[in-house]
């Protein structure tokens, strides 16, 4: 870790800091059930940009274990990831944030897929990511202020903004991440010619006198640099052994972590390692009962 | 055969005046000028593969985005590829499929990214947009979008107009059914995990999204279960399978909670194609065994569209 990286990093959750969240929420009854109310939330981050949530909250008295899932590299927003159980959210107060660029969070900037990893990625200053994990870092805030959420029950689920947010804000005593975009990116990226990481690719064939400056802009997104910071709790999923990002590959952040760390290598099945993630989650939250709020064809028959 | 999912009863029935349904929107859309446009885009281009952005009109005079990408070396005349998306996807650069020899047309159909200026219902929400009325449903035209991606592969003098292929997953294996039955010209089609089909069946057997977004339309509005039951038969994948002639494989995986095997195996009973095979995979969800899939469905290609069998 350089000084470079915390200077860059508290002066980015300074700016933060200074600007007040002024969330808006507003119930949608479209989404909600009897046994969940889901809220679409608008909240201020850095620039200031404007970012949107759905927020659901279980029926009955909390407090609730809470999910935050931390914005992602697609332009959909979900409610909850597709393919889990509508019933979570019976369970779990979740919240699923946009980060700038992103829909619902794409006024006045719509991001692009190919097109976010490298946008502005050859000034640490204007890289758009640098403001996305300020968005994540927002979102935690905002989800920790719920009166309706346990805060002794707070997981984060994503890819490598989930682990960067836990990083940045206090709360987070779980993580559960995939790393996609920030692992040793430089190294990395040449052995693949699959997007997200091919962005990099073509960026350096078509800007190759940028180098160095791509180099250090993603020098401050290493998820190790991030990972000391890291006291939670946390499951690290690697790709299935021989893949780009196995387990083995991820060693040096999973020694990192500044937490208790669970390693799990895919088994290449949606299925094995969906069922694997809600029941550690479950598990970790005092719900006995994951069976019951697991999709149908997950459950045991 | 998987025992569990086979053994469901769909409760689909096809509209009388399906053909006529369909025979009256392709006639809307043939009298449309198709106006291709393709532009380099040198950034995503490299040493083996070429990049384009491609612009087309569709129905309703919908200007509908995807991506193109050629090898580089290649033949006069190239065996072709449509690739149809996901649900929540960005469409992708299909950069892979030009490296197995392939031209490939990757389609984003209104809605989506780079397409959704004139249409834009969003995520969740165009599974329900418009879902009391046939005549515009979101469907309706996103179908259309689709299929006219063949149309700009037979347009391009260095595709093989016999040799074209489309594949796609989930909402993109859906697709697949729908493009290969609406187009004859498609001789060769592999879906993956097939959404959109058996719709009224999947909401009950699953509750997850994006097919959650039907029941919550139904919870706020439930009288409206006949009106959108009658709209989505019009659409369900199962009543176009009758129409597929060329070969076509079909993967599912028996443990899916976002696409119910038991709606893949009866869209399968369903096909009309002599040259069908339907690959079930235990043990996994949504991906539909796609690890391990992979290889079959790059033979499958190789032997229809490039008249060899690859290596797996």
């Amino acid at each position: 870790v350089t000084p470079e990286f915390d200077a860059y990093w508290r002066e980015t959750l300074d700016e933060l800091d200074r600007r007040p969240a002024c969330p808006e929420i507003e119930a949608i009854p479209l989404r909600s059930t009897t046994f969940a109310t889901l809220y679409g939330v608008r909240l201020t981050s850095v620039g200031p940009y404007r970012v949107f949530g759905y927020l659901s909250l279980p029926a009955g008295r909390g407090p609730f274990p809470a999910i935050y899932y931390a914005p992602k590299y697609q332009s959909v927003l979900e409610i909850i990831p597709q393919g889990t159980a509508n019933l979570q959210r019976s369970r779990y107060v979740t919240f699923s944030l946009a980060g700038r660029g992103q829909r619902n969070s794409d006024s006045p900037y719509a991001a692009m897929f190919p097109g976010l990893l490298t946008d502005g990625i050859d000034d640490p200053a204007s890289y758009v990511f640098r403001g996305i994990a300020a968005d994540a870092v927002r979102g935690l805030e905002f989800l920790r202020s719920r009166p309706e959420v346990s805060p002794s029950r707070v997981v984060v689920v994503g890819n490598d903004l989930a682990l960067i947010a836990a990083a940045l804000a206090p709360g987070a005593t779980h993580v559960v991440t995939t790393p996609a975009l920030f692992h040793r990116t430089a190294e990395v990226a040449p052995r693949t010619q699959a997007y997200p990481l091919e962005e990099v690719n073509d960026y350096l064939r078509a800007f190759p006198h940028r180098a160095a400056s791509v180099r250090r802009t993603l020098g401050l997104f290493d998820l190790t640099a991030f990972a000391p910071r890291v006291s939670a709790t946390t499951l690290l999923l690697a790709g299935a052994p021989g893949s780009l990002l196995d387990g083995r590959a991820l060693e040096p952040l999973r020694s990192a972590l500044g937490g208790p760390v669970t390693l799990h290598d895919s088994e290449q099945s949606s299925y094995k390692d969906g069922v694997y993630a809600e029941r550690w989650m479950a598990e970790r939250c005092g719900i006995g009962d994951v069976e019951a709020i697991l999709p149908e064809h997950w459950r045991a028959r | 055969m998987p025992g569990t999912a086979a053994a469901h009863r769909c409760t689909l029935t096809k509209p009388d005046d399906f053909d006529a349904f369909w025979d009256d929107v392709l006639r809307q859309a043939s009298a449309i000028p198709l106006d291709g446009e393709i532009v380099p885009d040198p950034l995503r281009t490299s040493d083996d593969v070429e990049t384009f952005q491609v612009f087309y009109t569709s129905l309703d005079r919908v200007r509908v985005a995807a991506w193109y990408c050629r090898p580089r070396r290649r033949a006069a005349r190239t065996p072709a590829i449509l690739f149809t998306p996901g649900y929540q996807m960005d469409p992708p650069i299909p950069k892979d499929l030009a490296r197995k020899g392939y031209i490939a047309l990757s389609v984003a159909p209104r809605g989506k990214l780079r397409s959704l200026g004139q249409f834009n219902p969003g995520y969740p929400n165009l599974l329900t947009h418009n879902v009391v009325d046939r005549h515009t449903y979101a469907y309706r035209g996103f179908y259309v979008d689709t299929w006219r991606g063949v149309d700009f592969l037979l347009s391009r003098d260095e595709v093989d107009p016999a040799r074209i292929g489309v594949t796609g997953s989930s909402q993109g294996g859906g697709l697949t059914i729908t493009t290969a039955a609406m187009r004859r010209q498609v001789r060769a089609a592999s879906a993956g995990a097939p959404y959109l089909c058996g719709f009224m069946d999947a909401i009950e057997l699953t509750h997850t999204y994006p097919y959650e977004e039907i029941n919550d339309y139904l919870r706020l509005h439930p009288e409206r279960r006949g009106a959108v039951a009658e709209t989505l038969a019009y659409f369900d994948g199962i009543n176009f399978a009758d129409r597929i002639s060329c070969p076509i494989i079909v993967n599912i995986g028996l443990q899916d909670n976002v696409v119910p095997p038991e709606t893949g195996c009866a869209l399968f009973e369903r096909i009309g194609s002599r040259d069908k095979q339907l690959h079930p995979y235990d043990g996994h969800g949504h991906e539909a065994g796609r690890a391990r899939h992979a290889a079959v469905v790059d033979r499958f290609f190789a032997r229809h569209l490039l008249g060899r069998e690859a290596s797996a």
